[in-house]
């Protein structure tokens, strides 16, 4: 039998595919997930699993009408669901995961080529559109639940599935908005906030952001499995507290400023789950540093100056769309001559001069 | 501290046959001997059928300056010479020779008090060709235009399955060494360095111990592509080969470990017809080093090492590594001094997965050492878009194969970078 396989070297690849990277990716949010429910009870679960269940029937929807390959075998469709489950307020109204999972997936996505192919990221733009579209429901965030008072707790909001104006009883003021309340007062933002509440998500927001550690506990397994570039949430939480520290210089309360805006709001978990997203973020590590420097920046902006009092998914999402601007920087190959700044403009001068232009 | 240098990635090693000694491999009755067992012109046959040769005979002379010697390898007639496949895809001519089975050798005269002359006139006259697979005629490597101060012998061997390097400097230190002081006699160079993955600690030991003070063992850490030149180079003297450039360009000549050998061997009067290679795979069971003769077919070796396992298991057989080797479509070409190993793959062990889009993930520009973006080229390629491919500056690649190996997406960014290198010659494109 001589009937063997012939192609161009290389003969082997790695064991890495795109499928057991978003199970990596799905594994990573778990931490998330339970913490949601721990902290809110079962309705984020629920729209959780209403978000996914969109997503992946959309994905499969639009490949069965466009006649194109099944992709959903893939998983991304299921992290993409996950992700905007958890950037959904824990208590909204049924209908808005349904429609935030398709709009994510068939315009964000599929209608731009699918995996790989999308210029923002999708669960990060379908939170803005459904935040644009439903303010109210996507603004008004359920108190934690009291796991103390008895397991009842955990189904206490579920009546709450078609309400689309939350009783003021249950309702929180998130810690950014009362941060944002304190820029404008010039009163201490950390007034009536404590860091460790914070940090393990006892706060009013969005069902999967507000605990840090979980958040955390998620982002060390990805670093590990070397699934994301721990540049990227480094440098973008690292720049978000020093643009925080020179925004607030004269405040009178640096210290406070930063370490509510670092546990505030969504910016652990966007730095590591959204910050990192494969297509719409550059792939060159000079790139990948100008963009979670990028996100930084304008996270802060937005938050100090904006009417918002959170900036994360407009920052992340600003900066997916200058990404391909990033990407053309072309990174220098091994071995091609160094050149200083110096001799750029050198360079540059010398071509104008050459092109009969002034001698500037 | 293992050097190493930027970039890179670490397939599974696989050296199941590190623990196997040298042996003798068999020899069949009818050997073919390739007249291209080099880079640059094939050499020229001066036998006839009918002629009498023996182990050592010269059977085709260099055609030229960058090509090599070729010998016979066993002692027997002359009886044909016919054109055959080569492993590496292209035809050449075989010499074939009935082996009488009686192993008379003839040699060249011994040198004794060796100088720079005589060591690359000996070199070339034996037909001595960069043995780590290039094969690239030594000769012309040790006669560099530019001033080099600096010898590196390239005992990375990063390639997963290939581990006849290693053999041979367990089990061949001595004439090693003494390969490695006529490579810098020829060159006149003061330094030389033994560049070893730290995966090969045994060897790094022996050396280390046996090696005079101006030959250094230098430990590597164990990454693709560690053996490849440039980065070698950089691994070791942190010197940066420029672009388009040669390693004499920043001083430096690199040779194989089993060149080295080889040199050694030429200098006791022994030409070029032997080498050590490694029988790998699982579609084989007598897996080991073996010292070859050159012409051996593909089919013979085969036939003696595959035991008991199934014909069917072999899915692929590949001349040299799994990273940058070349797959075979028959059994019918035979060893060269080029054949560092021959693997015998079943389909588990290859890469068979469908290609999907691609997700961006970077991983391919990560881990390219020359610091390029495959995934761009790859897309530019596809789009037919070849002044971009020039600006992502695809003549730097040097085709070691790690972007492939990283994609998830499984995309043969690889195979469309060589499609591009190629459409771009041929339309004479700057």
């Amino acid at each position: 039998m001589e009937n063997y396989l012939v192609s161009s070297s290389p003969h082997i690849t790695s064991p890495r595919t795109t499928r057991n990277i978003m199970l990596d990716v799905i594994i990573a949010l778990v931490p998330c997930v339970i913490a949601s429910v721990l902290i809110y009870g079962l309705y984020p679960l629920v729209s959780i699993l209403l978000c996914v269940g969109s997503a992946v029937f959309a994905e499969w929807l639009f490949n069965l009408i466009r006649k194109k390959p099944q992709t959903v075998g893939d998983l991304s469709a299921v992290v993409t669901g996950v992700i905007l489950g958890l950037n959904l307020p824990a208590v909204v109204p049924l209908f808005v995961p349904v429609i935030g999972a398709f709009f994510a997936i068939i315009i964000v996505k599929m209608l731009f080529g699918g995996i790989g192919k999308n210029f923002a990221n999708p669960a990060i733009t379908a939170r803005i559109f459904l935040v644009l579209a439903w303010g109210g429901v996507m603004t008004s965030y359920v108190l934690p639940i009291n796991l103390a008072n008895g397991a009842g707790e955990l189904v206490k909001y579920l009546s709450e599935a078609f309400n689309i104006n939350l009783p003021a009883a249950i309702t929180s003021a998130t810690p950014l908005a009362s941060v944002k309340a304190a820029i404008e007062s010039g009163a201490n933002p950390a007034n009536g906030l404590s860091a460790l509440n914070m940090f393990l998500g006892k706060i009013g927001g969005s069902a999967g952001e507000v605990s840090t550690l979980a958040v955390l506990i998620g982002g060390v397994y990805l670093a590990v499995r070397k699934v994301i570039d721990v540049k990227i949430p480094i440098i973008y939480i690292g720049t978000t507290a020093i643009f925080t520290a020179i925004f607030f210089a004269n405040s009178g309360y640096v210290g406070e400023y930063v370490w509510t805006y670092m546990l505030g709001g969504g910016l652990v978990f966007g730095a590591v789950f959204m910050a990192t997203d494969y297509a719409t973020t550059p792939n060159t590590n000079l790139g990948r540093i100008i963009f979670a420097c990028g996100c930084g920046f304008l996270t802060v902006i937005i938050r100090k100056f904006s009417t918002m009092p959170e900036g994360v998914s407009f920052a992340i999402l600003l900066m997916n769309i200058v990404s391909p601007l990033i990407e053309k920087i072309i990174p220098k190959p091994y071995g091609h001559p160094k050149r200083s700044m110096m001799d750029y403009f050198a360079e540059k001068k010398a071509q104008k001069v050459a092109k009969g232009g002034s001698n500037v | 501290m293992a050097k190493t240098f930027k970039h890179g990635t670490h397939p599974p090693e696989n050296k199941i046959t590190e623990n196997s000694p040298l042996v003798e491999f068999a020899v069949p009755e009818k050997l073919y001997i390739s007249l291209s067992q080099h880079i640059g012109a094939p050499a020229q046959a001066i036998v006839e059928v009918g002629d009498s040769v023996k182990a050592g005979t010269l059977i085709g002379k260099a055609g030229g300056f960058v090509s090599a010697n070729i010998f016979s390898s066993v002692s027997g007639k002359v009886t044909n010479i016919v054109t055959l496949p080569t492993a590496t895809g292209g035809e050449a001519k075989h010499i074939e020779i009935q082996n009488d089975f009686r192993y008379e050798t003839v040699s060249l005269p011994e040198i004794t008090v060796p100088t720079k002359e005589n060591i690359l006139e000996r070199v070339k006259e034996a037909g001595i060709v960069g043995m780590g697979g290039a094969t690239f005629p030594t000769h012309v490597k040790l006669s560099p235009s530019k001033p080099v101060d600096t010898l590196i012998i390239n005992g990375a061997e990063c390639e997963p399955y290939i581990t006849c390097d290693y053999r041979l400097m367990l089990e061949k230190t001595d004439e090693f060494i003494e390969g490695v002081k006529l490579l810098m006699t020829a060159l006149s160079v003061e330094k030389a360095y033994i560049g070893i993955e730290n995966n090969k600690k045994e060897a790094i030991e022996l050396l280390a111990e046996k090696c005079p003070p101006k030959i250094e063992v230098v430990e590597l850490k164990s990454k693709y592509p560690q053996g490849a030149e440039k980065q070698l180079i950089y691994s070791i003297t942190r010197r940066v080969v420029p672009t388009g450039g040669l390693p004499m360009d920043v001083g430096v000549v690199v040779n194989n470990v089993h060149t080295a050998y080889s040199v050694a061997r030429a200098i006791k009067g022994e030409p070029c017809y032997m080498r050590a290679m490694t029988v790998s795979g699982d579609g084989v069971e007598k897996i080991g080093n073996y010292f070859a003769r050159t012409g051996l077919t593909y089919k013979f070796i085969y036939d003696e090492c595959r035991g008991n396992v199934a014909e069917e298991v072999t899915c692929k057989v590949i001349s040299g590594g799994p990273m940058m080797g070349f797959a075979q479509a028959n059994l019918k070409p035979a060893t060269t001094k080029g054949t560092s190993s021959l693997l015998f793959l079943s389909e588990i062990r290859i890469s068979k997965s469908d290609t999907t889009a691609c997700i961006n993930c970077g991983r391919c520009g990560m881990g390219c050492p020359m610091n390029l973006l495959p995934n761009e080229i790859e897309e530019n390629t596809l789009h037919r878009n070849f002044e971009e491919v020039i600006k992502l500056n695809v003549a730097s690649c040097i085709e070691c194969g790690v972007c492939t190996y990283n994609c998830p997406a499984k995309r043969p960014l690889l195979q469309a970078i060589r499609l591009a290198k190629r459409i771009i010659k041929e339309k004479g494109l700057k």
